[in-house]
């Protein structure tokens, strides 16, 4: 059985986002609730949550957008930017624990103390920009813990893996031009899904170049296009840009249950693709992994998806062995 | 919309009396394919395609020998002689859906742009006017596109983006598809949020038929 290190706090209650608002605070205590009373919580170590220095977070968003955020929280204005981010007085202080948490995480990652994690945070981070908030994303999460990992553990090769169901044009944003970081997306495809972004011609840019990629999927798909999507786009690319480390986006909207979307991957399909990017970060990068809480917002299937989560994250669900027939490099070379 | 807005201004045009030689290294240098022919004081006499030039070049199944000799003798051929000349011009003070709709019908992917007196202003490619509807589509601002399926008759849109509306939801842009089905137009909001489940209950809620995208279609002809 791994370390598995769970990032949780009842701060992250607060960040209120009103009725109506799918990104509700029960999303937690559902994840939570399931995590508890199935037993796993006793079989992982707890990691400390503190609010994030302001140099991190600079590292990725601009300080008049920091700024603009948590003015418009002591105002309590209600909203930011679009009418989609609601915040309250609390939301700011809210992400700033979200993130300090998961770079407290990667220090524990990085000391050995634990082999992997959960992070059941709020708010939500990688349609983030640099100086913008979109789709109830505030700071990007993910985004800042990549840059950590750069600047204050000198990790030189960082792979990002978002499944949520919308594209995470934050994060690709932010690491287009960097060809340390490799940022994969699968995600319903663009023209049907918001934000628009991440079409398969999107590859990075400048140093960058192939650094980003992209798997789209159309209205109606699950299980199989996933399947087919991940051997043959992430599972090559996994294998040449051999990662140090591996941040997931973990955003669970793409079940078929969930009405963000118009795609239908099942409670299986997930695991299948979870143990996919534990088997490959055992094999390339000492199983160093964090997964980090993006969407997912149907209540009723959250506790089962996330209870898979851990476990597989635990090591407890037997993985799925390599692909049975062929290779997936002999998928490609097709 | 007026094309002087879209337009590109900095525009590289060329003399009568250019080589053809140097007229297609500037094509290939600046990687443009339409070049304006002017006279003095920027008096527009015609335009210069690649595939102008394209048609004078020898041709690749000719022998060494005999292309040599044809480059020789391209030395000595201008622009003038080559060009498209009196070409089908637009004034900065038509439109982009002026330019559009006279690009389908002289199927050219540019035009020269002259105000009154025939001198060059600008050109105005198939280009600027993507890069424009990428724009006005809002294909720029992270949102989602959904599509919904009313009659075809008045008002249909006002309840449309009313219902939006009341959710404190903004458009980025809206299509219409005239032709549907007998009766009917498909309607594309493109919504500026990322709460979409919302949108489409409150839409179904209020009676609305919402399309499934694997079905959405701009142009097709009439179902009957
Ligand atoms: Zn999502």
């Amino acid at each position: 059985m791994k370390k598995t290190g769970i990032l949780y706090d009842e701060r992250f209650l607060l960040h209120k986002t009103g009725e109506g608002h799918p990104e509700i605070p029960e999303r937690l205590t559902v994840i939570m609730g399931a995590i508890e009373e199935s037993g796993l919580i006793s079989k992982m170590v707890s990691i400390p949550v503190t609010a994030a220095k302001m140099r991190w977070i600079e590292k990725v968003h601009s300080p008049k957008y920091i700024h603009r955020f948590e003015e418009a929280c002591m105002l309590d204005l209600g909203e930011l930017g679009d009418p989609d981010n609601h915040i309250c007085p609390m939301t700011y202080d809210t992400a700033l624990l979200a993130v300090g948490g998961i770079l407290n995480a990667i220090d524990m990652l990085m000391e050995g103390k634990i082999d992997n994690a959960f992070c059941a945070v709020r708010p939500p981070g990688h349609h983030a920009e640099m100086m913008d908030a979109y789709g109830f994303c505030f700071f990007n999460n993910v985004a800042i813990a990549a840059r950590y990992l750069q600047l204050q553990w000198n990790v030189a090769r960082i792979m990002i893996i978002d499944f949520d169901v919308h594209h995470g044009n934050g994060t690709q944003h932010i690491f287009e031009q960097d060809p340390e970081v490799f940022y994969y997306s699968i995600h319903e495809h663009p023209s049907f899904a918001y934000p628009g972004t991440g079409r398969e011609f999107e590859k990075g840019s400048g140093p960058g170049l192939g650094m980003t990629l992209n798997s789209t999927v159309l209205p109606g798909q699950g299980d199989e296009e996933y399947k087919t999507k991940i051997t043959q786009d992430l599972i090559p690319a996994f294998e040449q840009f051999k990662p140090d480390v591996v941040l997931v986006s973990a955003g669970f909207d793409a079940h078929a249950a969930d009405d963000m979307s118009d795609i239908l991957l099942s409670t299986e399909g997930f695991s299948w693709m979870m143990e996919q990017i534990c088997r490959m970060t055992d094999l390339y990068a000492a199983g160093r992994l964090i997964s980090v809480l993006e969407g997912g917002y149907c209540l009723d299937v959250l506790p089962e998806l996330l209870k898979n989560h851990v476990e597989i994250l635990l090591g407890l669900k037997k993985l799925h062995t390599e692909t049975e027939k062929e290779s997936p490099c002999l998928l490609i070379n097709r | 919309m007026f094309i002087d807005k879209s337009m590109t201004k900095d525009v590289i045009a060329v003399s009568p009396q250019m080589s053809i030689l140097e007229a297609r290294d500037i094509m290939v240098q600046k990687g443009i394919r339409h070049l304006p022919v002017v006279s003095e004081g920027d008096i527009l006499v015609g335009i210069l395609t690649d595939r102008d030039l394209r048609a004078a070049m020898p041709s690749v199944i000719l022998s060494e020998a005999e292309k040599a000799d044809g480059v020789k003798r391209l030395a000595g051929i201008t622009v003038q002689d080559i060009m498209t000349a009196d070409p089908v011009t637009v004034s900065p003070a038509q439109t982009l859906e002026d330019a559009l709709l006279l690009m389908e019908r002289h199927k050219v992917g540019a035009f020269p742009v002259v105000d009154l007196d025939g001198r060059l202003r600008g050109i105005i490619s198939v280009r600027d006017l993507m890069r424009a509807f990428v724009t006005v589509l809002g294909l720029r601002t992270p949102g989602v596109l959904i599509g919904i399926v009313v009659d075809d008759k008045l008002g249909q849109m006002k309840k449309i983006v009313d219902a939006i509306s009341e959710l404190g939801v903004s458009f980025g842009s809206v299509l219409v598809a005239r032709v549907w089905e007998e009766g009917k137009r498909a309607v594309f909001p493109y919504l500026l949020t990322n709460n979409v489940a919302r949108v489409k209950k409150h839409l179904l809620e209020k009676g609305f038929t919402l399309l499934d995208p694997m079905e959405w279609c701009l142009d097709q002809v009439p179902k009957k």
